[in-house]
């Protein structure tokens, strides 16, 4: 049992899917959920390193504890319901100032969950819960009237925009479609490379799941995980000793500001 | 250990020096060892028998490195199978009773309080050590010792004997009551003031020192100063928004720094330079060296009591929103998930590992390594709950109860009873460092096994195996759960206390066939698996054993392997198994493997007989022939010579034949094998051809008797078919390939044999091994008129002789064709053939006058240019060979001439070179160097000085 070497923080909205999301990669199921009550986390070993990742309370109750899980996270995954367009609001809205905690050179993934209502939804057409499409995250995977209401556009076009909040500049981070995923932690779905999968630096980092059939799942979380080895490395690297570069051009500064080519 | 010691020593030599820092790590309590006449260190910081049987270790230390170092994946590996406490609604009540980590005692009962008095309520507890202290609303200060027993559940029961109390002379309640063992002190905020007051006498410290304004206080329990005889106490000043920091001495207080803060402080804890403050809105790390401060989370002082209690080196546990118990580190990062409380929890403990929470009804008990609730115990009107080193507190207004926690052991015990195996593990894996790594091993081993077996017994055998391996498990533990597995011999007995409940397998599956079958399967698999390792250790007889029973039962292919590999199983308990179960081959492997050779024949014997019956093999005729070929034990080949030449005499042969060669000494005598294939005249043949062909045995014996033996076959052959076929049998070839080849056997013998048995080519080439060329030749011509086999003949018999007895052979077989006769037509023909293709091997001057006059040249054109051409080649050889020699002649001619070319004069003048006289007659000798001498001179000195060697003479 050892110390972890980086953390991922899973943020978004309650009934978004973030627990069903990391016990489908963790555990390969879909288990019912009820909602979560402050926060857990689990211990992945990638390669040879321990990550913890961190499953947060959605629910405004635990809002203030969110800056707390995010202080020193390598990853942040903020995850919205691809069927509920207020749950992508209230990411920008609620959830980004969190991750004003977390490493300057913390990676963003924008994760679209429970696309398999999407692509099955006439099996779930007859299902109704009287919920509004405003309401904050509405009745937990409840079946929407209109199909997609978020488009992987969006996602992409606030990943550009938490950048610009975080001053970072778009050619130093990976390209939004890199870190933009849409995942299906029902049926595993991209999931998977969300943690794990080397990507290119292509555009990717916004996902689209369902943690209810596992799509996208792993690639979500296996996307991520290499993705922060390197972080841990850098950490690592600067670690006690501050030892400066005089080799460098650029300036402290300039270096806080999170370089992450 | 370590520190115990040392601490005895320096108590001994009564320099409480600075040496004593390194082991003043109890803020509060300081040098132990400064106190008289109590028990300085086992005294004050033993805590309720955490472990029932440690005793020498401390627990509160060995509790603060385990809460520093606090396996944080614990918490992460929250084991799916048993639920998470960390989320709402998944309370079952069978989780929530699940374990007794706890149990209630009372330690001071209403009436030891009151006494006389109408009334009393409780505010406050101190405990340190065996001192109980009770501060109450009338502002006074209760001192009672506590006494332990042990009770033999494991858990002790306490009681309190009251020593004395006082009132402090306010008319305002005790607030807080803090002893520092170290210096014999104990802290009482009162009335916004904190008094030093002796431990014992409770009489305030003669200098009067006092702390004035405070609203609340901390001690630091791991302490900045170096100085082991003052005790660092942080108070909330009733000064708005201020947090002041003191040094307290045995009788004098000092203040060392003044903190203001953003917002009004609730509640205190210190660590170090860090103090963990709740504020109105929200909780802050403050590092008072630095100044800095870390944010950690909001909450709301005016819905809920904030709580902020020190855990560990740098980690505190705070009260959150909806109930939760954050754990928060002094980088404002949380390490652990949340544990999960009621919305109105009055105070929180620690007692590793567990969290134990206060609220209105209930003292509810959260596990920190994997945030489940563990227990809930009803207790009412409680408001106080603490942790003193270890011993947790709780008191409602009238009186005081001990929560004694069970051994770990017997929590870990009813764990695995109630098969929750993960919990089971997580727990005494939280515990590694709270026990001696020796006594953890053992401990943690026995539990890896019970697990291990709870796990078998629902069938998980992949976890269970993991377990078995990973607890080292005497395998012979999970054999024996199978009936009859073990070797009666074995001198096995189960370990006490069992590690599982079962009396064996039929228990366990309740005699569910299909079941007992997966045990099977799994234990067969996990025995093949270990056997080779270093588990099998000292056990291999009783693994091996175990396995060949299964094998035999579930008529498993390995069986065989497993007894033509090395292995140990045991003969007798072996051997009654698979007779048992009707494996009578493999009990002949067993026999074997145990060098038995002769008790494995005799089984495979009768099986093959069908005696007793066993299909394992269908070839195991063969496989006996096989085995006795490579058996070493002439006298068993012998014992079964005869049975193996029954069955077959051409497969039989091969215990002879095929043995390998290189072991010499090893091998039969030929007479012998000989003399016992009499009766198996296949069989003879068969060695014979072995001993001739194979070993190529140089013996006149064994040649004629295997040439008589084809030619019996070849004449019973004969006289059993029509004897007009034309076609050689195979006898009659293998026969005549002997006859050819060998040079060993009994010529005339054989002849006599053959004579009138009608086998014209046979006699013919015993004819020819008698050089009877004429003879043999005429057969082949006369008799059998086969022409190209008279032809073979004569290469065959001059095969390796001169060229000179090659054209004898031809020419006799010429003259043989040209003799007048009957049938001179066709051997005309035959003539002809020979000359025209064996030009060469005649000599054409002798063959022409032969030849009759009237045959054509054409008819032997072939010939004739052969001839003509080998003689005119032979005539301009001899031409060249002529004329080389005569220019050699030429050479030598020349060389003559040479040497007389030049004359000699002799004359009176001249004098023999010897002897210096004068030459009188005409005779003389030259030396080649032109030296005249005498004749005589030359015949008595035969050697010229001046020339050596005999010159010629002339």
């Amino acid at each position: 049992m050892r110390k972890p070497d980086g953390k991922i923080v899973l943020l978004g909205d309650m009934n978004v899917g973030k627990t069903s999301l990391l016990q489908r990669y963790m555990e390969r199921r879909f288990p019912d959920t009820v909602s979560t009550v402050g926060g857990a986390f689990y211990l992945k070993q990638w390669r040879s390193y321990n990550i913890s990742i961190w499953d947060t309370a959605g629910r405004e109750q635990f809002h203030g504890l969110g800056s707390m899980y995010c202080r020193g996270a390598a990853a942040v995954i903020l995850t919205y319901d691809v069927n509920h367009p207020q749950s992508l609001v209230e990411l920008e809205d609620r959830f980004l100032g969190l991750t004003d905690t977390a490493n300057t050179d913390c990676l963003f993934a924008i994760v679209g969950n429970k696309v398999d209502l999407v692509e099955d939804r006439a099996a779930e057409a007859r299902e109704k819960e009287g919920h509004g499409p405003g309401t904050a995250g509405g009745g937990g995977g409840g079946s929407p009237q209109v199909p997609r209401q978020v488009r992987p556009e969006d996602a992409v076009a606030l990943y550009k925009k938490i950048l610009k909040y975080k001053m970072l500049d778009e050619k130093e981070v990976p390209a939004a479609e890199q870190m933009c995923f849409e995942t299906s932690a029902k049926t595993g779905y991209n999931v998977d490379l969300l943690f794990e999968k080397e990507v290119p630096a292509a555009e990717q980092m916004c996902f689209e799941t369902s943690a209810k059939t596992g799509y996208n799942v792993d690639l979500l979380f296996e996307t991520l995980f290499d993705m922060v080895v390197p972080v841990i490395l850098r950490q690592r690297a600067q670690g006690p000793p501050q030892t400066v570069d005089i080799s460098s051009c650029k300036t402290p500064r300039r270096t806080r500001s999170g370089c992450c080519a | 250990m370590w520190d115990i010691l040392k601490l005895a020593s320096l108590r001994e030599s009564q320099e409480p020096g600075g040496e004593l820092c390194a082991v003043n790590i109890c803020g509060r309590c300081g040098p132990h060892g400064r106190q008289t006449g109590m028990e300085p260190w086992l005294g004050p910081c033993y805590p309720a028998g955490w472990l029932g049987t440690q005793p020498a270790v401390s627990p509160w230390r060995a509790w603060r490195d385990a809460a520093v170092s606090l396996p944080l994946a614990g918490a992460g590996r929250a084991s799916p199978k048993s639920g998470s406490g960390w989320r709402e609604g998944r309370r079952s009540p069978a989780d929530m009773m699940s374990t007794k980590a706890f149990t209630l005692v009372s330690a001071v009962e209403w009436e030891l309080l009151a006494g006389d008095k109408e009334r009393v309520h409780i505010e406050c507890v101190e405990c340190c050590g065996k001192n109980l202290y009770v501060g109450t609303g009338d502002c006074v200060v209760y001192h009672f010792l506590l006494e332990e027993r042990a009770l033999p559940t494991g858990t002790a029961t306490f009681s309190a004997t009251k020593q004395l109390h006082r009132h402090l002379g306010f008319r305002k309640p005790v607030n807080e009551l803090r002893a520092a063992s170290a210096l014999n002190r104990l802290l009482v905020l009162c009335d916004n003031s904190i008094t030093l007051v002796n431990m014992m006498s409770l009489e305030p410290v003669p200098s009067g020192a006092r702390i004035k304004g405070a609203a609340a206080l901390a001690l630091n329990e791991n302490p900045v100063n170096g100085d082991p005889f003052c005790v660092e106490v942080c108070i909330i000043s009733v000064k708005r928004r201020t947090i002041q920091l003191f040094l307290v001495y045995e009788d004098r207080v000092q203040i060392v720094r003044e903190v203001s803060t953003p917002e009004q402080p609730l509640a205190v804890a210190v660590d170090g330079h860090f103090l963990c403050l709740a504020l109105t809105t929200q909780y802050i790390i403050l590092n008072y060296n630095t100044g800095f401060s870390q944010d950690l989370f909001p909450y709301c002082s005016e819905e809920k009591r904030p709580i902020v209690k020190r855990i560990g080196r740098q980690e505190f546990l705070l009260a959150g929103p909806g109930g939760l118990g954050m754990f928060a580190t002094v980088a404002g990062i949380s390490q652990r998930a949340p544990v999960h409380w009621s919305e109105n929890v009055i105070g929180a403990a620690i007692c590793f590992p567990y969290v134990i929470a206060l609220d209105d009804e209930f003292i509810t008990v959260h596990s920190m390594l994997d945030q489940q609730q563990k227990q809930t115990l009803p207790f009412k009107e409680g408001h106080i709950l603490q942790d003193f080193e270890g011993r947790v507190i709780v008191a409602t207004s009238k009186g005081v109860y001990i929560l004694v926690p069970l051994p770990l052991e017997k929590q870990i015990q009813d764990l695995l009873a109630s098969h929750r195996v993960e919990e089971a593990l997580v727990l005494a894996k939280g515990a590694r460092r709270n026990i001696p790594k020796e006594k953890f091993q053992v401990m943690y081993r026995r539990i890896l096994q019970q697990a291990g077996f709870i796990q078998f017994a629902q069938l998980q055998f992949l976890e269970a195996k993991e377990l078995f391996r990973s607890g080292q498990l005497d395998v012979r533990e999970l054999i024996s759960l199978y009936p009859f597995l073990l070797p009666t011999s074995s001198s096995f007995t189960r370990s006490h206390p069992p590690l599982h409940e079962y009396a064996d397998l039929n228990q366990l599956t309740q005699g569910d066939q299909e079941k007992m079958a997966k045990c099977k399967r799994f234990l067969m698999s996990y025995l093949n698996e270990v056997r080779s390792t270093e588990v099998a250790n000292g056990y291999k007889e009783d693994i091996d054993t175990a396995l060949l029973k299964l094998y035999a039962e579930a008529d498993h292919d390995s069986l065989l392997d497993l007894l033509v590999t090395e292995n140990s199983c045991l003969l007798t308990d072996s051997a009654a198994w698979l007779e048992k179960h009707n494996k009578y081959f493999a009990l002949g492997l067993l026999y074997h493997y145990n060098n038995q050779d002769a008790a494995a024949v005799q089984l495979w014997v009768n099986i093959v007989n069908g005696d007793i019956h066993d299909s394992t093999r269908s070839d195991l005729y063969e496989y006996v022939v096989d085995f006795l070929t490579y058996s070493l034990d002439q006298e068993l080949v012998w014992k079964y010579a005869d049975w193996v030449l029954q069955k077959s005499e051409e497969v039989g042969v091969q215990v002879f034949t095929k043995r390998p060669l290189d072991k010499q000494q090893n091998s039969f005598n030929p007479d012998s094998v000989i003399t016992c294939l009499k009766k198996y005249s296949k069989a003879l043949v068969k060695y014979l051809e072995h001993l001739v062909i194979d070993r190529r045995l140089q013996k006149e014996e064994y040649h004629t008797q295997l040439a008589l033996l084809y030619l019996d076959e070849v004449l019973r052959q004969r006289s059993g078919a029509d004897s007009g076929a034309a076609e050689a049998t195979e006898a009659q070839l293998k026969l005549r390939h002997l006859l050819q080849e060998s040079d060993l056997y009994r010529v005339h013998l054989l002849i006599d044999r053959i004579r009138g048995a009608g086998l014209p080519m046979e006699s013919a080439i015993l004819h020819g091994k008698l050089e009877e060329h004429e003879e043999a030749l005429r057969i082949l011509v006369h008799e059998l008129r086969d022409f190209p086999a008279a032809e073979d003949y004569c290469l065959w018999r001059s095969e390796g002789r001169d060229p000179p007895y090659r054209q004898r052979l031809f020419h006799t077989l010429l003259a043989m064709y040209l003799q007048p006769g009957p049938a001179a037509p066709e051997l005309t023909v035959a003539a002809t053939d020979l000359l025209n293709h064996h030009a060469a091997d005649f000599d054409a001057a002798r063959v022409l006058p032969l030849l009759p006059g009237s045959w054509s040249v054409q008819l032997l054109h072939p010939f004739l240019t052969g001839a003509v051409r080998s003689s005119v080649h032979a005539r301009r050889t001899t031409q060249v060979a002529l004329g080389l020699a005569k220019s050699e002649n030429l050479i030598y001619k020349y060389d003559k001439m040479k040497l007389k070319g030049s004359s000699v004069q002799l004359s009176d003048k001249k004098v023999c070179q010897m002897c210096q006289n004068p030459f009188c007659e005409p005779v003389f000798v030259r030396y080649p160097n032109g030296g005249l001498v005498h004749t005589h001179c030359a015949t008595s000195r035969h050697t010229n000085p001046s020339s050596p060697g005999p010159g010629a003479r002339t």
